[in-house]
């Protein structure tokens, strides 16, 4: 008798595991999943975006240009999908509000190490209405991580910062709290992803009318989650196709 | 930005708290800080100054101005308070524009007599503190200035320039000048020159000429505090592969007035300093910045924090941040500084609020009532339910590379440039997940690498979604990945792993062992206890009765965490093994 299960069931990769659970999360917030191309035009990605041309403000992501391929760029973040998301829903004659967030690739070009990749995971998620605030931001991000991080207490703190495409701009810090953290965690405050209230610029070149509507938007990078929630200790495993890595998920 | 504390302390009556201090205002209310050094007396803070407050705050008058509202210290030496006079004029020296848009404005001021020589103790340790390094007295308080205030400056030795004619054009295509840096740039005609009676002495807003730097011989010297446009000079500096404290400063676009105010304090350091007597100043200024308004209300600021803020906590953030208001019924005109060129629409001066309060005074509130459900995502929704009928099937879920060696799409400027290409494909990929795996089965446990991956290829010129498969048994393939039809996305399982853990990097080695089991005794524990740790996995993989015996066969794994086992060693395990099962009444087969 070969005792060797017949029935052994594959695994998913850990990515798609924690973009599963923040779609199952935000679905109960009302949350639509949005996507969006990975090589994507220089005006989604970086113009409609308020990132001017020849600013320094584009030179914080490395970018990969595309031969022959004048104005398009791999997307250096979920962002560009807000807009498309937006214009696609006023093309619809939908106005606000709108809930979406959009797990995708993304890529920065720079070299690789421990804790960098050049093409990573990020979500985003974009939130319009008439009365969306930074309030409403904190106590969406709240109730996110606790339902990513059961069985600690979660708190989380908000820093001043800079994003061309939101104003006012903030870093997002968490803090894990309780006897089920692991040692490595507690108690310390991580930088978690960059957010703050859509500028009204993008509404504008999104179709939307900013006088009447406002907004928040989030990014969080998900190979970064991961490493946390699992104390996984290098970025590269994401992309290793190792099952001695998928396996343990 | 490197930032030092005993620099700061100058704006003020007393000295400030703390570095740590510091650190910790300026991270929740401005700007994030990437560290404190000790330099001698001095605490040097790495300030991480956001490209919206370039225009402002690459300067310690700038940060001291963020510091002085956080802290609600008032700024006692404001260099920006007093608005400059740049009397008497000169004629001796002229200054052309050539009309052109990209110099807002230029200033160079004369002075006759000085004598160049070390510069003082405070003025070495000052410029030290912040990785400058000492050149002269002359050239010393031009950088001091540019740190104080954020206008960059230069000094020309007069008698040296050729012409006291200055002029500011486009460079002619090939023109070459030889920089500070004793370094020969060739011009193109997109970057700006200054020119003394047309010869280049200095590419515009980045580095000046050689020719005319001050030395201990220069008596008379020409002082230029300009503005050039921010696209250009950093489209120089980028093309020249020279980017230096001025240009960082000019392509985050600063203020032409700060340029009156750059002039006025390096004419004064320098008179005291280095003496000379000044001859007057030549400004070229053809259309002055107009004053800027902001305006917000109470409403609208309360709609975007979702606060309860009244006027009265308004107004204190505007005043301790300097920004002038007038206030009518709920409406606040803000007459904003010519140096916050990053203030000009309602959510600006919201964040100047949100900050200066405090994040950590905005409460957290849930979504209010959204009224519709959210959408089903087909392509989603047929992901997850592929992958579900896939991982039952035995495949795992990989994610490969985007990039590789061969595709139609080449990326242009890949940092490691190893392979530049998108793929067309995920067969590639999969095939060498298959490869890379099939060492590991025994480890994992698996009867058969099983692979799968949902991923983007780019083909046939378009961008698509295709699911990919392998296993031992049938070779790598692809489909077009189809949208479902689904009305909900289901209940699926996510992961339930606690904490990832690490494997051995180095190769392992598998045995065997088969018996005859005669007597009630657990062979898996003493197969535990006598093969020690180097054991990472035993697995019972066969079992039958034969004539009321029963025969199990335990394939164990071998594996260090630092270092490739040796059969000699492996088998002396064995031999362990054997003997303590036989030992045991078991009969080794």
């Amino acid at each position: 008798m070969d005792m060797t299960p017949d029935a052994q069931l594959g695994h998913l990769h850990p990515i798609s595991s924690l973009i599963r659970e923040a779609n199952q999360i935000f679905f109960r917030m009302g949350f639509t999943l949005a996507e969006g191309p990975l090589l994507e035009s220089e005006w989604y990605n970086f113009d409609a975006l308020n990132v001017p041309k020849d600013h320094p403000s584009r030179d914080m992501q490395d970018t990969f240009f595309i031969k022959d391929m004048h104005g398009h760029v791999l997307r250096t973040h979920t962002s560009p999908v807000q807009v498309r998301y937006m214009e696609s829903q006023i093309k619809k004659g939908a106005e606000p509000p709108y809930r979406v967030i959009v797990p995708g690739k993304v890529f920065r070009n720079e070299a690789t190490d421990m804790t960098h990749e050049a093409e990573f995971t990020q979500i985003e998620g974009l939130v319009v209405g008439e009365n969306i605030s930074i309030a409403n931001l904190k106590g969406t991000l709240e109730l996110f991580l606790k339902n990513m991080f059961t069985g600690a207490q979660v708190e989380i703190r908000f820093r001043p910062s800079f994003f061309p495409f939101v104003e006012p701009g903030v870093e997002v810090d968490m803090r894990l709290v309780g006897d089920a953290v692991p040692e490595k965690l507690k108690d310390k405050w991580i930088e978690m992803m960059g957010a703050g209230m859509v500028h009204p610029s993008v509404l504008k070149n999104a179709g939307v009318d900013p006088k009447k509507y406002q907004g928040f938007a989030f990014g969080v990078g998900l190979d970064r989650l991961a490493m946390l929630k699992w104390g996984i200790d290098d970025v590269r495993y994401m992309h290793s196709a190792d099952l001695r890595f998928v396996n343990q998920f | 930005m490197k930032v030092s504390k005993l620099w700061l302390d100058k704006f003020f009556d007393a000295p400030l708290p703390d570095a740590a201090a510091l650190a910790e205002a300026l991270t929740f209310h401005a700007f994030e800080i990437d560290g404190i050094e000790k330099v001698g007396d001095d605490k040097v803070l790495d300030v991480k100054v956001t490209p919206n407050r370039g225009h402002d705050c690459l300067s310690h008058r700038g940060i001291a101005k963020e510091l002085s509202a956080i802290l609600k210290i008032p700024l006692a030496n404001d260099p920006l308070e007093a608005h400059p006079v740049l009397a008497p004029v000169t004629t001796e020296v002229t200054v052309d524009l050539h009309r052109t848009v990209l110099c807002k404005r230029y200033i160079a001021g004369y002075i006759k007599g000085v004598k160049v020589g070390p510069s003082p103790e405070w003025l070495r340790a000052r410029l030290e503190a912040v990785g400058q390094r000492s050149i002269n007295n002359v050239v010393d308080a031009t950088n001091f200035v540019m740190f104080n205030i954020g206008q960059p400056l230069h000094a020309f030795d007069a008698g040296k320039l050729g012409s006291l004619s200055l002029g500011v054009r486009a460079a002619q295509d090939g023109e070459v000048m030889v920089a500070l840096d004793k370094k020969s740039y060739t011009l193109k005609d997109t970057m700006l020159v200054i020119t003394a009676g047309d010869a280049p002495v200095g590419i515009a807003g980045v580095k000046g000429g050689m020719p005319a730097a001050i030395d201990e011989t220069t008596k008379d010297i020409v002082i230029e505090s300009a503005n050039f446009d921010g696209v250009s000079v950093r489209k120089t500096a980028q093309a020249l592969k020279l980017r230096t404290d001025a240009s960082t400063r000019f392509e985050q676009v600063i203020s032409p007035e700060l340029a009156g105010y750059g002039m006025q304090s390096a004419v004064e350091l320098i008179q005291k300093l280095a003496g000379g007597e000044l001859a007057g100043y030549a400004d070229a200024y053809p259309e002055p910045q107009p004053p800027m308004y902001a305006n917000v209300t109470v409403e609208k600021v309360n709609q975007v924090l979702g606060t309860g803020l009244t006027g009265a906590d308004i107004a204190d953030a505007f005043t301790r941040l300097g920004l002038p208001y007038k206030e009518e019924s709920g409406v606040f005109e803000v007459s904003v500084p010519f140096e916050r060129l990053d203030l000009v629409i309602a959510e600006d001066l919201i964040e100047e609020v949100a900050r200066i309060i405090g994040y950590d005074k905005i409460p957290a509130a849930p979504l209010p009532d959204f009224g519709k459900q959210p959408e089903i995502n087909q392509n989603f929704a047929a992901a997850e339910s592929l992958r579900e009928e896939l991982i039952k099937k035995g495949y795992s879920e990989v994610c490969t590379s985007v990039f590789a060696d061969k595709g139609e799409r080449m990326v242009l400027n890949k940092v490691d440039s190893v392979r530049p290409y998108l793929r067309s494909s995920l067969v590639p990929g999969l095939a060498e997940a298959l490869a890379k795996n099939k060492p590991n089965k025994d480890l994992l446990g698996l009867k058969e690498i099983k692979l799968f991956e949902i991923g983007t290829v780019w083909s046939a010129g378009k961008e698509t979604i295709m699911i990919g498969t392998v296993t031992e048994k049938e070779k790598a393939s692809e489909k077009i990945f189809a949208p479902a039809n689904s009305a909900g996305y289901g209940e699926l399982p996510v992961s339930t792993a606690a904490r990832f853990e690490h494997f051995s990097k180095y190769p392992y080695i598998v045995r065997d062992i088969a018996m005859w089991a005669l007597v009630d005794t657990d062979a898996e524990k003493i197969i535990r206890t006598e093969s020690g740790t180097l054991a990472v996995k035993i697995s019972l993989f066969d079992r039958f009765e034969k004539g009321g015996k029963i025969s199990l066969a335990y394939r164990i794994i071998f594996q260090s965490f630092d270092r490739t086992l040796t059969e000699v060693e492996v088998n002396e395990i064995m031999g362990k093994v054997s003997s303590a099962l036989k030992a045991q009444g078991f009969e080794i087969r």
